[in-house]
């Protein structure tokens, strides 16, 4: 089953406007499920990422309803068919999100 | 109709007509908020029972709450006139985008979903559209869709038209449903009933439409259009368009409403599956690459020609560009560029006979470097972010505090300071960028402290004539200088005191807020710090203080005359806590003499409970004789001068937070390449001529 990501508006310009995408991949890890994602649409990586390959501050990843900062960041497993959500932080409302720091690299 | 009050709506201005009526932009003075105002024509000649039925189904509307539906605030009567108080949509039609031939299928798809979703709200609720058209369908300038006048067709037609025969007084009368009738389902044209599969229906000629560009029915009179309606079969649109998408098209547009989809949720869905589908194995040749630029829709612009006098205004909440001439009277304000992204630095080159705009955004997204060559109209949107640390260092770009253009004899270099602190050069005019290593490696970089906005290399300052000689400021670092070659950086701090530290005399950790240099004097600059105003005639080697006379030597701002290299223009502000002007009068201190005293220029300034700041790059000097000078507040107001700062201004209020103003005249004098209209030639000191560009540029 493929990995399905869920793209916020502000990205679509990097997704050929695509609000919903697809890879057939078989990853075992959030970073590995990224990685997949920008092979296809390289634009979004800058986005999501630092150049040193930590998801941005602000920047949260949803697997199903789990905000991967609390599991595990880029190594939590992903498994196959899981819907994968990247959710800016709500403004005012991030601090504890952003203190938590992301354990692997992309 | 302009100036009347409509219910507690001033009418301002109009804006559009239709078949049904008139719209106007209006004022709500009672809910302070501007509003769309649609006058219903008399000559839609209603009867009493339409009447109510029109403002049943208005009110009805109302109740739609959906982020693609234009929100209906109210309905009344005036003097026999309906008017309906809705939501002022800024954007461009849907019709007037398709025009040119056509959108994107990605487009189309994303539109579609967004209609789609509106008319499921709708027909959830009972409400059927009967006149969705193109010209109905809004985009805003964040790219939403706005469907407009849910459920006020059906009234307003029923008073036109008359049950079965309407459709044969349609292709008399083209005239009255123009727009209209290429939309019409079969069963409407055929006088039956209809429901919302009819708005289907009108979804799959607009479908059609923003995908081609042009109608699914066409035809030279209402006959022929209803003809094709009836009886045609629409031409199949190929490729760019996805075989999903016009399977989709061709179900909305089937002869029976039986055969359609029988809920707009269902389009919604078919569209999706299109958007996401195919994405396994991406056809290379359109997906590899996205376009680099992105082109704004119904972002305004200003019409900018050669001659044109700017101010490049970066904010808190995005980019502005302001059009003037050399009067600088009037002003045309093109943007928001980049909504919601803090711009910290902007600036012009005018090298080559470019005029290109370079602008650095941040936001959650994290932080680019952009330019326009169409002064705003599209600007690169890289995929790849150009300013990256690399890989071994192990620190991420924050934020761009600093664009400065090479000197005119390097048309291609580009310098950009960085937060955290580093300086980044380009020698290809932006292609690619270089990490300045000598810099970077100083020993004291790990123990610079990060001032109140961060660590970060804010200002970059060329000496004209030594080209190996530049300046860089640090808060909270200091000022270095390079020497041999750039390989190694000197902290140049003779002098200048820390207030804020055990050490008042360290060798290196004092808040520089601005350093200032005139191209006549190259071996003199002007430095505000946090705590204290400075100057060094030797390069920086000693500082001496020139706070004499001024209420307070906190501020952030320091700029030149463009011709006077013993005038300086600064902005105190009250203190390190306090960071707003001294006693809340805002007042632009002028030195003529190199700092030896400071004149107050107040005259057009606010006096009085004005506790405004001026961030350090938010204040400009143009080169025009005599000289302009420009600031922003914090609180986005814009103020200028035109008599050097005899007397002030406002240019605008209302901005976000003001982060940086910048100036240029459009197609320079001093630059062979673009000569500029005699009329808004600026005066340039012969002498320094160019010299004064760099100056311009490189603050």
């Amino acid at each position: 089953m493929p990995i399905i990501f869920h793209i916020p508006a502000a990205l679509r310009e990097f997704t050929a406007g695509r609000s919903r995408v697809e890879v057939e991949n078989p990853a075992t890890t959030l970073a590995d499920a990224l990685s997949a994602l920008w092979a296809v649409y390289p634009g979004v990586r800058d986005r999501i990422a630092t150049e040193q390959g930590e998801v941005r501050e602000h920047i949260n990843i949803f697997i199903g309803q789990e905000n991967t900062r609390y599991t595990g960041g880029l190594a939590t497993p992903v498994a196959a068919g899981s819907e994968i959500s990247i959710v800016p932080a709500v403004s005012g409302g991030c601090e504890e999100l952003c203190d938590a720091r992301p354990v692997a690299h992309v | 109709m302009i100036g009347q009050i409509l219910g507690h709506c001033r009418i301002l201005a109009k804006i559009g007509e239709g078949g049904m009526g008139t719209v106007y932009r209006a004022y709500d003075e009672v809910l302070h908020r501007d509003v769309a105002v649609k006058v219903v024509n008399k000559d839609a000649r209603l009867d009493p029972s339409s009447s109510q039925r029109l403002l049943h189904e208005a009110r009805a509307s109302s109740s739609l709450a959906h982020p693609n539906i234009c929100t209906i605030h109210d309905v009344g009567e005036n003097e026999g006139e309906f008017y309906i108080v809705m939501e002022l949509v800024e954007g461009k039609s849907l019709a007037a985008m398709a025009e040119v031939g056509g959108l994107a299928p990605e487009s189309v798809l994303r539109y579609g979903v967004q209609i789609a979703s509106a008319l499921a709200r709708a027909h959830d609720r009972g409400i059927v559209h009967r006149d969705l058209k193109a010209a109905n369908i809004l985009i805003t300038n964040e790219g939403l869709i706005k469907v407009l006048d849910f459920g006020l067709a059906k009234q307003a037609g029923s008073g036109i038209f008359e049950g079965p025969t309407r459709s044969f007084a349609t292709m008399e009368d083209t005239s009255s449903v123009s727009g209209t009738l290429p939309y019409m389902a079969p069963e409407i044209l055929s006088g039956n009933a209809d429901d919302h599969r009819s708005d289907l229906w009108a979804l799959g000629v607009v479908l059609y439409e923003a995908a081609s560009g042009r109608l699914p029915f066409e035809g030279r009179t209402g006959f022929e259009i209803s003809s094709a309606i009836l009886r045609e079969i629409p031409n199949p649109l190929g490729p760019p368009v996805p075989p999903g998408l016009w399977a989709v098209i061709q179900r909305c547009l089937a002869k029976e409403p039986i055969q359609r989809y029988q809920r707009a949720g269902e389009v919604q869905a078919a569209l999706e599956a299109v958007q996401s589908a195919a994405i396994v194995s991406p056809d290379p040749a359109a997906e590899s690459s996205p376009p680099r630029t992105t082109i704004l829709h119904s972002v305004r612009h200003a019409q900018v020609r050669k001659g044109d006098f700017l101010l490049l205004v970066g904010t808190t909440k995005g980019a502005f560009i302001l059009r003037s001439n050399a009067q600088r009277t009037r002003w045309d304000v093109g943007g928001p560029y980049f909504h919601g992204h803090n711009v910290y630095s902007m600036a012009f080159d005018s090298r080559r006979g470019r005029h290109r705009i370079w602008a650095s955004t941040q936001s959650y997204w994290g932080t680019l470097l952009r330019s326009s060559d169409d002064f705003g109209k599209s600007w690169t949107n890289p995929q790849q972010a150009p300013i990256r640390f690399p890989p071994d260092t192990g620190v991420s770009l924050k934020n761009i505090w600093q664009i400065t253009l090479g000197r005119p004899d390097e048309p291609n270099v580009l310098y950009c300071g960085v937060e955290p602190a580093a300086l980044f050069e380009t020698r290809d005019a932006g292609e690619t960028w270089s990490l300045v290593r000598g810099l970077f490696d100083h020993p004291h970089r790990p123990r610079w402290m990060p001032g109140n906005g961060g660590l970060a290399l804010h200002t970059i300052v060329l000496d004209p004539a030594n080209s190996q000689r530049m300046y860089v400021a640090i808060a909270s670092g200091v000022v270095y200088r390079p020497e041999e070659g750039r390989s190694t950086w000197t902290a140049q701090i003779g002098g200048l005191r820390v207030m804020f530290m055990p050490d008042k005399y360290p060798e290196f950790g004092q808040c520089v807020h601005k350093i200032a240099l005139h191209p006549d004097r190259p071996e003199r600059l002007f430095l505000q710090n946090h705590w204290g105003l400075y100057r060094s005639d030797n390069r920086g080697e000693k500082w001496t203080d020139i706070a004499n006379g001024v209420p307070s030597d906190f501020g952030f701002s320091v700029i030149m005359h463009p011709r006077n290299p013993d005038c300086v223009y600064i902005i105190p502000v009250e203190s390190d806590e306090f960071r707003c002007a001294c006693d809340g009068r805002l007042r632009v201190y002028r030195t003529r003499n190199g700092g030896a005293s400071w004149e107050p220029l107040v005259r057009g300034l606010p006096q009085k409970g004005a506790y405004e700041t001026v961030l350090r790059d938010a204040m400009t000097a143009d080169s025009f004789d005599p000289v302009g000078i420009y600031f922003g507040t914090r609180s986005g107001q814009l103020f200028g001068s035109r008599d050097e700062g005899r007397t002030w201004q406002k240019i605008l209020d209302g901005f976000p937070s003001v982060l940086c103003v910048r100036n240029a005249v459009v197609g320079d004098a001093s630059d062979p390449l673009t000569p500029a209209s005699p009329k808004a030639t600026p005066k340039h000191h012969t002498k320094a001529r160019t010299k004064s560009r760099t100056r311009r540029s490189s603050r």
